[in-house]
């Protein structure tokens, strides 16, 4: 029987094997930098899920809360595609950087999903032309996989205290 | 010269007592994009939830289309938006009544 190829390990408190092919990672370089580069722009449409809507029934009170929350959403995107620079080479990361990887590597899936509106619908499939973002896509998505998998696997004490009453 | 102060009628109720006194909730949608297991380990850093119940949630919002994952204060819940739209989560928050 095989066994699974795993990308992602995690080895030691917070250290992580980083096998990952050095095709997919610069195909998550180009793209994280395509998207810092256009972060501070003008709002685009392929960007919407990055900045969503906090008061979808009250503009008045999302106008305030995008007015303080988009600044430190943008400064933690361009700090997170930073650190995907700085580790590109790592054969192992912290968690830190591993956290910034899984961020830039979501960011990044939902950039390409918006933009091919990606559907639950079993029927949907690429446009013409979009074949390439797709695949591009599906690599993202197992490597986010693998990047969460190495992360789930921890104890209870590791977790931030909070609320975890039931409803 | 002394300037009289204006003291406010405590007996009167104002729409902004009323607005902080209101709770409100947090509420996770469902998307296409974001893998079920990225959602649950969100969950789990974010809102310190167990890995049960931030499977729960999350299969509540797979299932039902959105899911009320936290609530408080106005400023509690507009932290955890804030902390959820930074890690791709689509969020939002309405009085809880």
């Amino acid at each position: 029987m095989a066994s699974a190829y795993l990308l992602i390990a995690r080895i030691a408190e917070d250290r992580y094997a980083f096998d990952v092919p050095s095709w997919l990672r610069d195909a998550v370089l180009a793209l994280a930098d395509q998207l810092d580069d256009e972060l501070d722009g003008d709002d685009h449409p392929v960007f919407q899920r990055l900045f969503p809507t906090a008061y979808p029934d009250d503009p008045e009170k999302d106008a305030g809360y995008q007015i303080l929350a988009r600044g430190e959403l943008i400064e933690t995107r361009h700090s997170a595609i930073d650190t995907v620079r700085a580790s590109a080479d790592a054969e192992e990361l912290d968690g830190e950087s591993l956290d910034a990887w899984m961020r830039v590597v979501n960011d990044l899936r939902l950039v390409l999903g918006t933009h091919m509106d990606l559907s639950e619908d079993h029927r949907w499939k690429p446009r013409k032309g979009d074949e390439s973002y797709y695949a591009m896509y599906e690599a993202f998505s197992l490597l986010l996989q693998s990047i969460v998998e190495a992360q789930m696997d921890f104890d209870d004490e590791d977790l931030v205290p909070g609320d975890d009453k039931e409803e | 010269m002394t300037v009289p102060l204006e003291v406010a009628d405590p007996s009167v109720v104002t729409d902004e007592d009323v607005e902080v006194d209101r709770p409100w909730q947090v509420i996770v949608w469902n998307d296409p994009i974001n893998l079920m297991s990225y959602v649950t380990l969100i969950f789990q850093k974010v809102l310190g939830c167990s890995l049960e119940r931030a499977t729960k949630l999350m299969l509540d919002v797979h299932e039902k289309g959105r899911a009320v994952v936290s609530g408080g204060t106005r400023a509690e819940a507009e932290s955890d938006v804030h902390k959820l739209h930074a890690h791709g989560l689509w969020a939002t928050m309405e009085h809880a009544d």
